[in-house]
């Protein structure tokens, strides 16, 4: 390989591992800042401007308390949890496209960690191990919260990678493959209607849906719920390790937020790019205007990350937890169901014509089926729960 | 050696060790985390096969899914006790004779074995990827494929059957 | 193929027909589907005809083979009335899984292509599993699941390896193309493919429960419920030589020189390993599980001296076999039902006692059951030993022919110990009620036995 492709390489990557490290820790206070905000306080403002220095503090108070191991616990499996989880959550990030490509010399290379045509497959891999950090260190405690936490996130993962693998499909079908890259392109090839977000409403929901639920966020956020567990699996942790589970969830959250845009809002595609990019070559130049119709991109890109960053606090907020056979329910009766009846329909739809937007036809007739049920249902009164 | 003859005999190395580990750990929970080591590495094989889409696939269901089901049962059972061996000197003879005459032979086959030479000029970039992979098993393997699905359907028919609660059985 | 295509749908069906409240329709029902897809086999008649791209092949040996499975498993399904009464019973899954472990079967009988082998074993084995457990409160039926399961993934593990091997040799999963390999390269085949039959035959020796791959067959065939006993001990078995004629005659009859001493040196272990340890049993059931080791013994036999006559002995064996066994086993569910001691069912000797004079019809069942199973004259077992015992001599294998039949006498020990009971012992005096329809299956696959007693003429020709 050309040296200087590789150290572009390198620093696009330590730049997109800084990056990860660095909205994580700001997640947090930003975090704190909306649920103020949601809730008509404050929030943090001591440490630094509007508080802007708390990220920093609470690193420092992670660092400096006692790290504290059980004596009943398995040492190295105990060791072994956080560190799994944190590596787990900063390999996915790798295979998301940050931006179109960057030009100098003769050099064009993409700002991306690494393409790999099943970007799609490396991610689900790398998410599908992200339950070990989890598993290891809840069983590793020793204790029975702990346990019951591990073991909660365990089938509750297991439960929505299911409906979350078969609800990008119809994707998959569209773009005909599983490269990450070409899945934006392909959605910018048709401009700003052609997103999969669009074309996939169904697909979306489900999605978002299963992407909490593998964060482990509100409202499915059974592995660590207080009331229940204590603090789930992270009950007997301490220190930087329980900084580490944090910090990973966090880190999860960004991926997820980073997917969840390229998947189905476009990527670093933005209404009017080819215009607007052909305006910059045209007026700077073939190769700075490359270069900043990218930087645009990419800032688009993060744009829709933020967004769906927000959003995740937003709901943690506003929605109450699930009841644990609630959660069991929704993934296998409902979502499974629902993404296996999309992945029908967009096949047939794309059979017929090449038509994209067959999966609307499921949302309305669901729409329309939910109104029906809801104006036959008598005012005033609530549904008799089935046991 | 050429660098990717290096990569392979690190990984065949870690792949041997960590295989040994499954069966020799003490612990059973070392022992399944020591066969999802084992399933990373025979991953790494895949990769070097240029076999990238085998490689995903079996990180996301052995590592993925199936083995955290091991552990998770393993975990509800809460094995740490070690149990009491079984096995009399006898079984433990005939096994070691079985076994060592089963690698024995192996060894001596395979050192024997005349492969064919390798034509690098038929190598074909685009083998093992989801493509042709698709395309092979839609078109030559399409009935082993499809009849995969009643083994399936067996399967899941079977695993609800008896593990179905029924009236009058304990609720945990 | 259509069977293939017939008996996944019907099975599908079942399992939705389990929805409905009432349990009466599924017993016709599946007897139906069975005659369908029995009907559809038949198509295919005096034709050869490879589908798939080369993924099955079939002739009128499968159809015969195929034959002989439908029609046992019909005759299983319609000895299971008794489902319909039992709360614990889930009869819909049952009959679905006996519909799938067909196409298992089916592809097993009929494969051109090692893959479908494999999926077929599988498919079968899954559900034999299953169904081995299926009894959910007794330990015995667990443990016999258990077993089975363990050992028989290990077994395919082993057969799987086999297979890769063979294509690591040949570099084709065909058996045609294995065979053609073979031929070209008659003096320098790769070492790789005697390794590849060695482990292919270990898997497949597993699932027909030959010696010293049998440990499995008491403990399973004594714990699982009767009637899935029946269907393991005749499907499974025919299913499972039909696979092994089939890769042996193929593809490797041009390395015949290299595994006929390793499996006529299994065939004697199987044989005396069967017939010497029944001889101890004080269980029926457990008897019939090491008959039904020395029964594969005998079909080994056709297959270590394979010839132009293999194929007719190896049908006709397989049909007399299992026209046996299902109306042992048909006379053992009743009796051990209504004569239950105080560890539930009874299914020893004893049971029998008597049995002659209270119900001469299940006397005489069984009876004529047990006479073919030893081999005696007039019966259809009779004639399945002499043509196996033909192929041997043709072969001019005599020692393995000397002592198949001095093994065949201690088998008329123990079968006769069954008779001796029902006609010379006293027994419990209340009668053993039969229902109706169970007594026609009954005098049916007796008829049958008899009749291919008299006239083994009938079966002739046919492949």
């Amino acid at each position: 390989m050309d040296l200087t492709i590789f150290i572009v390489k390198s620093i696009i990557i330590l730049a997109v591992f800084g990056i990860s490290l660095l909205i994580a820790t700001y997640s947090t206070y930003v975090e704190r800042k909306v649920a103020a905000f949601m809730q008509d306080r404050i929030g943090p403002d001591r440490a630094g401007p509007w508080g802007l220095l708390q990220p920093i503090a609470d690193a420092g108070k992670m660092f400096f308390k006692e790290d504290f191991i059980p004596a009943q616990a398995s040492k190295w499996l105990f060791i072994l949890g956080p560190a799994l989880a944190m590596l787990t959550a900063l390999m996915s990030s790798a295979v998301i496209p940050f931006g179109d490509s960057i030009r100098f010399d003769n050099y064009d290379i993409p700002v991306q960690g690494i393409e790999i045509n099943i970007g799609v497959l490396y991610i689900f891999g790398v998410v599908s191990l992200g339950v070990y950090g989890i598993m290891v260190g809840g069983w590793a405690s020793n204790n029975k919260f702990s346990l019951l936490g591990a073991i909660r996130a365990a089938s509750q993962n297991i439960s929505y990678e299911v409906a979350l693998g078969l609800s990008i499909i119809a994707i998959l079908m569209m773009s005909g493959s599983l490269s990450v890259r070409a899945i934006v392109e392909q959605q910018a090839e048709a401009g700003f209607l052609g997103w999969n977000v669009f074309t996939q409403p169904l697909g979306f929901i489900i999605f978002l849906t299963c992407a909490f639920a593998e964060c482990n966020r509100t409202p499915f956020d059974l592995p660590e719920c207080e009331t229940e567990l204590v603090g789930g699996y992270h009950t007997e942790y301490s220190s930087m390790k329980l900084g580490f589970y944090l910090f990973a969830e966090y880190i999860n959250m960004f991926v997820s937020s980073a997917f969840i845009s390229s998947l189905y809002f476009g990527g670093y595609h933005y209404p009017f790019m080819e215009q607007i990019s052909n305006a910059l070559t045209n007026s700077l130049g073939a190769v700075t205007g490359h270069n900043v119709a990218t930087a645009i991109g990419t800032a688009a890109f993060f744009g829709k990350i933020f967004f769906f960053i927000f959003f995740f606090m937003w709901v943690r907020w506003t929605v109450p937890r699930f009841r644990y056979d609630q959660l069991m329910n929704l993934g296998w009766k409902i979502l499974i169901p629902l993404s296996v009846l999309n992945i029908i329909v967009s096949a047939s739809g794309l059979l017929f014509n090449g038509m994209k937007y067959a999966s609307w036809l499921i949302v309305i007739v669901a729409t329309v089926l939910a109104i029906m049920s809801n104006s036959r249902a008598p005012k005033g009164q609530v549904s008799p729960q089935r046991s | 050696m050429k660098p990717i003859e290096i990569v392979f005999y690190v990984l065949t190395g870690i792949t041997l060790l960590s295989a040994i580990t499954v069966v020799t750990a003490r612990n059973p929970i070392h022992s399944v985390l020591a066969l999802i080591a084992t399933f990373f590495c025979l991953s790494g094989h895949y990769i070097l096969m240029n076999a990238q889409f085998l490689a995903a696939v079996n990180i996301i269901v052995y590592a993925g899914a199936i083995m955290v089901l091991f552990l998770f049962t393993i975990m509800f059972l809460n094995l740490r006790r070690e149990d009491e061996e079984s096995k009399t000197n006898l079984t433990k003879m005939a096994a070691v004779v079985v076994g060592g005459i089963l690698m024995v032979t192996m060894l001596l086959v395979f050192r024997a074995v005349q492969l064919p030479a390798v034509n690098e000029g038929n190598f074909d970039a685009r083998t093992g990827l989801v493509e042709q992979l698709g395309i092979m098993l839609y078109s030559d393997y399409l009935l082993p494929f499809e009849l995969a699905s009643v083994l399936l359907l067996v399967a899941m028919v079977g695993a609800v059957m008896l593990g179905k609660r029924e009236a009058g059985d304990r609720h945990f | 193929m259509l069977p293939i295509i017939l008996l996944s749908v019907f099975g599908i069906v079942l399992l939705f027909m389990g929805f409905l409240k009432s349990k009466v329709l599924l017993l016709p029902a599946t007897l139906v589907f069975i005659l369908a897809a029995l009907a559809t086999t038949f198509m295919d008649w005096g034709k050869t005809y490879l589908y798939f791209q080369n993924m099955l092949l079939t002739n009128n040996l499968a159809i015969l083979f195929t034959t002989i499975v439908l029609l046992s498993a019909f005759m299983v399904v319609a000895l299971s009335n008794s489902f319909i009464e039992d709360e614990q019973a889930q009869p819909a899954e049952y009959y679905a899984l006996l519909l799938f472990s067909l196409v298992g079967a089916i592809m097993m009988i009929s494969f051109e292509n090692l893959i479908m082998l494999f999926v077929g074993v599988e498919i079968l084995s899954v559900a034999m599993y299953v169904l081995a457990g299926s009894d959910k409160h007794s330990p015995r039926s667990n443990e016999a699941a258990l077993k089975y399961f363990l050992m028989g993934a290990f077994a395919t593990g082993i057969m799987l390896f086999g297979i890769a091997l063979l294509y690591g040799a040949t570099g084709t999963f065909v058996v045609s193309g294995i065979k053609s390999y073979v031929y070209t390269n008659a003096y320098g085949v790769s070492l790789l493919l005697y390794m590849g039959i060695i482990l292919l035959l270990i898997g497949m020796l597993f699932k027909v429960s030959a010696a010293p791959f049998h440990f499995w067959t008491p403990d399973v065939y004594d714990g699982t419920p009767g009637l899935f006993t029946a269907f393991m001990s005749t499907v499974v078995k025919t299913a499972g030589f039909a696979a092994l004629f089939r890769v042996l005659s193929v593809s490797f009859v041009g390395v015949y020189s290299f595994w006929w001493g390793t499996l006529a040196a299994l065939t004697c272990l199987t044989l005396l390993i069967g017939n010497v340890t029944a001889v101890y049993q004080t269980s029926f059931k457990r008897m019939m599980a090491y008959s039904s080791i020395s029964h594969a013994g005998y079909l080994l036999i056709g297959l270590t001296a394979l010839g132009t006559q293999t194929k007719q002995a190896l049908v006709f064996y397989s049909l007399a076999y299992s026209l046996a066994t299902i109306s042992a086993f048909g006379v053992l569910l009743v009796v051990s039902r209504q004569r239950q001691d105080t560890n539930g069912v009874n299914e020893n000797f004893d049971a029998f006692n008597g049995l002659a004079r209270q119900n001469p019809l299940l006397g005489f069942v069984m009876a004529v059951s047990m006479l073919s199973l030893a081999g005696i004259p007039l019966t259809a077992g009779f004639w399945g030993k002499f043509m196996i015992f033909t192929t041997a001599a043709d072969k001019g294998i005599y020692w393995i022919l000397v002592f198949a039949v001095l093994m065949s006498t201690v088998g008329i020990y123990y079968y006769f110990r069954v008779i001796i009971a029902m006609y010379f012992r006293e027994g419990a005096a209340e009668p053993v009620k039969v229902a109706p329809f169970y007594r026609y299956v009954l005098i049916a696959a007796t008829i049958l036995t008899l009749v291919l007693g008299l006239a083994p003429g009938l079966l002739e020709g046919l492949v």
